[in-house]
């Protein structure tokens, strides 16, 4: 196996240079995105180098508990970004999902690195951390979407979850139809997204492995490990939300409540 | 005295602070076939909604026979109730579905009928039993009420709450759905409606 060739700043520059074209585009057509773009990449820039200096620390201690640490900041900075981005109140929905969250990612964790790489230390940081990076990127455009389209069509076909209540429906049957419509559109293109692997895309993840000096078949192996770890943290993760969220937006008389932020 | 069936004691419903109901009282009978009737935005479809806890009354209290209507029994009164709001508030995708997710809940499942007895009542209804097996974007308004009804009847419960029955039936369909409700001895009917025949031979107006 041989090395991969660092990035020199000079080529890192060079690498930069080629955004004067993208950019010119953006600019000649009036988008008004230049600045949102340029912005967009100077923050991409300084925060990747700060996790970048960030990792090699923590790799270099790998303490079990710092990693551990790292582990739950990074699950609370996700928990607010689906909350945000599904426009809940913090308030009500902070402890639910966030639990769920912690659920799902920690499950799946200790069954990848435990049972299926069988590694000795279950908070190596070089595992645990990218690994829960890849989960929690991927369950939180799940859960926004899942959570999203429950919450929307539960206002917008609220006579229809009437309808099956006060015909004898218990607030579990009730919901069904709605779980069914936030799951199907929360996985509908990840499944899509799973079935076209290695044809159309080529996963980052596998990529980088390659980059960084694995043979092809050590870095296909782990993609497809992978992609089931994914799959299956953000179905738990969209499933325990919904699950915890429901016993705190519901009424003693199973209504759902004002759920929305008061603008 | 017998207790009546649903006892509607002084009730009074609020928006924000905008009263739309007040000190309401009434009583139903086991068999009362009772319409509540008044101009838009008095309050009608509020009653039937408080009826079923889904809108908090701000005093008074509720009763179905010696079953106040409080949380803890919320479950045993929505199960001994038909519901069936304005026919357009609904969206399945197929006809089948109107009838048989009644029927696939846990408490109506002992309850399910048989597809002669389905097919006998949508006749009486007026409705070809051919409709189950069409899209729900292949039927008409009326039918789709038709449809619904069959589904609320079919759950053999005491009690019918039901917003515009008649609304989208023609002039022959709402007389014979009209008479076919309104002649069902054992059950205790409480709709909304501004139609003047179902209005007149209800057996008790409350209006507002």
């Amino acid at each position: 196996m041989k090395g991969v060739t660092d990035l020199d700043y000079i080529s890192l520059i060079l690498g930069y240079i080629i955004l004067i074209i993208p950019f010119y585009i953006l600019w000649y057509y009036k988008t008004g995105l230049v600045k949102d773009a340029f912005i967009a990449f100077i923050r991409m820039t300084i925060q990747l180098l700060l996790v970048g200096f960030y990792l090699e620390f923590i790799f270099e201690l790998n303490s079990s508990i710092l990693n551990l640490t790292w582990v739950f900041v990074m699950t609370i900075l996700a928990t607010y970004t689906v909350i945000n981005r599904s426009e809940l109140k913090i308030k009500e929905f902070f402890l639910p999902i966030f639990i769920a969250i912690v659920l799902s990612v920690l499950i799946i964790d200790a069954y990848f690195l435990g049972i299926v790489i069988k590694l000795n230390n279950l908070f190596d940081a070089r595992y645990l951390i990218p690994i829960t990076g890849m989960l929690l990127g991927n369950s939180i455009k799940t859960i926004i979407i899942a959570l999203n389209t429950y919450y929307k069509q539960l206002k917008k076909e609220k006579e229809l979850y009437k309808w099956y209540l006060a015909n004898g429906a218990t607030r579990q049957e009730a919901l069904v139809p709605f779980k069914k419509e936030a799951l199907k559109s929360a996985f509908n293109p990840v499944i899509a997204n799973v079935a076209i692997v290695g044809l159309i895309s080529l996963p980052g993840m596998m990529t980088g492995q390659i980059l960084g000096g694995s043979s092809p078949t050590v870095a296909v192996k782990y993609q497809i490990m992978l992609m089931i770890m994914v799959f299956s943290s953000s179905i738990f993760s969209v499933f325990l939300s919904i699950y915890f969220a429901d016993k705190k937006v519901f009424d003693s008389f199973d209504n759902l409540k004002k759920i929305g932020k008061t603008k | 005295m017998v207790t009546p069936l649903i006892s509607v004691n002084n009730i009074s419903i609020s928006y924000d602070k905008n009263e739309v109901v007040k000190n309401l009282s009434f009583q139903l009978s086991k068999g009362d076939k009772a319409v509540i009737t008044g101009e838009s935005g008095k309050g009608k479809s509020s009653i039937l909604n408080a009826l079923a806890g889904f809108v908090p009354i701000s005093n008074g209290n509720i009763f179905f026979s010696n079953i106040e209507l409080l949380p803890k029994y919320i479950g045993e009164i929505r199960s001994n109730i038909a519901w069936l709001p304005q026919e357009t508030a609904l969206h399945f995708d197929s006809v089948k579905e109107i009838i048989y997710s009644l029927f696939s809940l846990h408490k109506n499942k002992p309850d399910t009928p048989s597809k002669a007895e389905i097919h006998q009542l949508l006749n009486q209804l007026n409705i070809s039993p051919v409709l189950l097996d069409k899209e729900i974007d292949e039927i008409s308004g009326g039918q789709k009420q038709r449809i619904l009804l069959a589904g609320a009847l079919l759950l053999k419960k005491e009690v019918l709450i039901i917003d515009e029955p008649t609304s989208d039936l023609d002039e022959k369909n709402k007389k014979l759905i009209t008479d076919f409700i309104l002649t069902q001895k054992e059950l205790t009917v409480i709709a909304v409606s501004h139609d003047a025949y179902w209005i007149e031979n209800s057996s008790k107006n409350i209006a507002l």
